[in-house]
């Protein structure tokens, strides 16, 4: 894998870092946000990750899970995550306060391939709790312009209280650089301004798209995948160009454990960015 | 190195390596495992099969990662915690099961090193017994490409050739062992290594288990993802997970934390041996299962074993020892299984 992987592992991989949660607060009734801070100022400062990537959060007591990092590189200093309430970590998570301290490992898995999509058009499709992974490319796009060509948002959610992010997409929709449509399934609250409808219906809003110098980015609740890919495919965007990231149970990040392992691969390693082209030649990834 | 050693010599062997932690097979309960022992007396080299390989020393089947306490004053203490600084001798491992840890060590291996599983592996020495009868029923790794001789991931391997054994070392570590106890250790005879070749010869011959034509059987297996072949098979699985607990090449697991007091909190992470043969396997949080019924798990260990594993290492994760088989409580026979793969649809 790529060499910044290594630059937290120490002999012992399973040993975490102390990382301060520096701020908090919720971005839905059950999603929290959370900025945290490696405790040791020069590690916080030397950390590099890749928009993609994954790391492990622990809760002394009740045990670590993955999470994948909501934050950019191109901002370093601060790691956020956006974490939905769901199980023995996420619940001691969301009882945690501003200034408590968590064990953090990582990054772990492959990332973007932000070489190969340089100078490209960035397409992103997201759908609920998968804005977490998507933010961070968003951002690092957004932080880097000038070496992207045409950037694109399409985000979808349930309902207008639980779009996440929904105040930092509606400014970004100011923004005359990035081409950003949300849409909601239904609006009950009868004040939605934007689109009502699944997030594929937004593919309807898209200007033309440059088919072969566009990366299409995914990353959302299993049952989306296969419609949006089912658009993207229409619009003809190369195999390999088409991105998703996926999660998967896991417990090491490392590798070993086996509890992501589909195929001969392992999200935790070769991905959890992977290419249509991956889930075409390797059964059971989407 | 090759040299012989008479069986009643064994126990003064052992009596030199006694700085080391020894473990030999020792019968309990019906039931033949590992056991450590500080009496020489005690090395048994004439056993049928542990019930668990030796990989539950290398690979324990629960160990400490880490001890933590969390005061509500100051930072939370977190102490690593890693296996003990003793070397250890295990006595009568048998060859397919040495193999399957050149298995665990590949996955162990690699960026991220597993520092539990190295210390133990590394500070092991490992001396084998060949089968000159198959110790099993159902052994079979003349199949996998094993025999019942094979030295890969032995130190030191013992052919019994009835009143001494036939000595081979084939790392520094091995040799450490007979430098130990240097006079004990005598040069072969021509004799010697003519009953050794023989004693081979027959021992392989004597291996009545096989997969037959084992090179069509990966190819077979991708094509079959989609098969109802899976919920036939599955069936009369009782998801149990005594394949996977079993199997000396599988190395799946969890980490969890285990808390002996609430305020302040304090606990252990341990590591466990865990299943893909359990439905919690996979599942996300959210409950969402990408292998969500028996069929998908046994599909899952068989294609891991056979297919998968031979893409990333080149080798089947499989060594022929027959454990899965015989000790399966509804009788879903590996071989049986292999065998309807490899004819499916023909």
């Amino acid at each position: 894998m790529n060499g910044e992987n290594k630059q937290l592992t120490k002999t012992n991989p399973f040993m975490p870092e102390t990382a301060r949660i520096v701020r908090t607060y919720h971005l839905t009734e059950d999603v929290k946000f959370f900025q945290v801070r490696i405790v040791e100022m020069d590690k916080a400062l030397s950390f590099k990750y890749r928009p993609g990537q994954f790391a492990m959060i622990s809760v002394l007591g009740a045990g670590e899970a993955p999470f994948s990092i909501s934050s950019t590189p191109s901002r370093p200093g601060l790691l956020e995550f956006c974490i939905r309430k769901a199980g023995t970590v996420t619940n001691a998570l969301f009882r945690m306060k501003e200034n408590d301290l968590v064990g953090f490992r990582g990054p772990y898995g492959n990332g973007f391939p932000l070489e190969k999509m340089k100078d490209k058009d960035i397409l992103i499709t997201v759908g609920g709790l998968g804005v977490a992974p998507l933010r961070s490319v968003l951002l690092y796009c957004l932080d880097n312009r000038d070496q992207f060509r045409r950037v694109s948002l399409l985000h979808g959610a349930k309902r207008p209280a639980e779009m996440i992010f929904r105040e930092e997409f509606f400014a970004l929709k100011q923004r005359e650089d990035l081409e950003c449509h949300l849409a909601v399934d239904e609006d009950d609250t009868g004040t939605w301004t934007e689109n009502i409808g699944v997030v594929t219906t937004l593919f309807l809003k898209l200007k033309e798209i440059d088919i072969a110098n566009t990366f299409a980015l995914i990353c959302g609740p299993p049952v989306m995948y296969k419609f949006v890919i089912k658009e993207l495919v229409k619009l003809n965007i190369p195999k390999d160009q088409i991105l998703m990231t996926l999660e998967r149970r896991m417990k090491c990040g490392v590798g070993k454990c086996g509890h992501c392992a589909i195929d001969y691969v392992y999200t935790c390693l070769d991905g959890p960015v992977f290419t249509y082209w991956d889930v075409i030649h390797m059964r059971e990834l989407i | 190195m090759q040299k012989v050693l008479t069986k009643k010599s064994l126990p003064q062997w052992v009596k030199k390596l006694l700085s080391y932690t020894i473990y030999t097979p020792v019968e309990e309960d019906d039931h033949w495992n590992f056991v450590a022992t500080d009496n020489p007396e005690d090395i048994n080299l004439d056993y049928p099969l542990t019930t668990l390989s030796p990989k539950k020393i290398i690979f324990p089947q629960r160990e400490i990662f880490l001890e933590f306490c969390d005061s509500t004053e100051g930072n939370p203490e977190v102490k690593e915690v890693l296996p003990a600084e003793k070397s250890a001798v295990i006595f009568g491992v048998r060859p397919c099961d040495a193999k399957a840890l050149t298995f665990t060590d590949k996955v162990f291996g690699g960026d991220f090193k597993d520092i539990y599983y190295w210390k133990r592996r590394n500070q092991t020495t490992l001396v084998g017994i060949s089968c000159n009868t198959p110790p099993y029923t159902n052994c079979f790794c003349v199949s996998v490409n094993g025999s019942p001789y094979s030295k890969e991931g032995l130190d030191i391997l013992l052919t019994d050739l009835g009143d001494k054994y036939f000595v081979e070392t084939y790392t520094k570590k091995g040799e450490k062992l007979l430098n130990l106890a240097k006079g004990l250790f005598k040069s072969p005879t021509a004799k010697d290594k003519k009953d050794l070749e023989k004693i081979r010869i027959d021992s392989k011959k004597k291996i009545k288990r096989q997969i037959k034509n084992i090179k069509k059987i990966p190819p077979k297996l991708k094509e079959m993802f989609d098969s109802p072949f899976w919920d036939e098979e599955s069936m009369s699985c009782l998801r149990c997970g005594i394949c996977t607990y079993l199997c000396p090449t599988c190395h799946c697991f969890d980490i969890n934390d285990e808390i002996t007091s609430s305020s302040p909190i304090k606990g252990k992470r341990i590591r466990t041996w865990d299943t893909c043969q359990f439905p919690d396997f996979t599942m996300h949080s959210s409950g969402h299962n990408p292998r969500p019924d028996k069929a998908s798990r046994l599909r899952q260990r068989i294609l891991h074993k056979f297919l998968y594993f031979v893409d990333r290492y080149q080798n089947y994760q499989c060594t022929g020892c027959g454990r899965c088989i015989s000790l399966c409580p509804v009788g879903i026979d590996l071989l049986e299984v292999l065998d309807k793969v490899r004819d499916y649809g023909s």
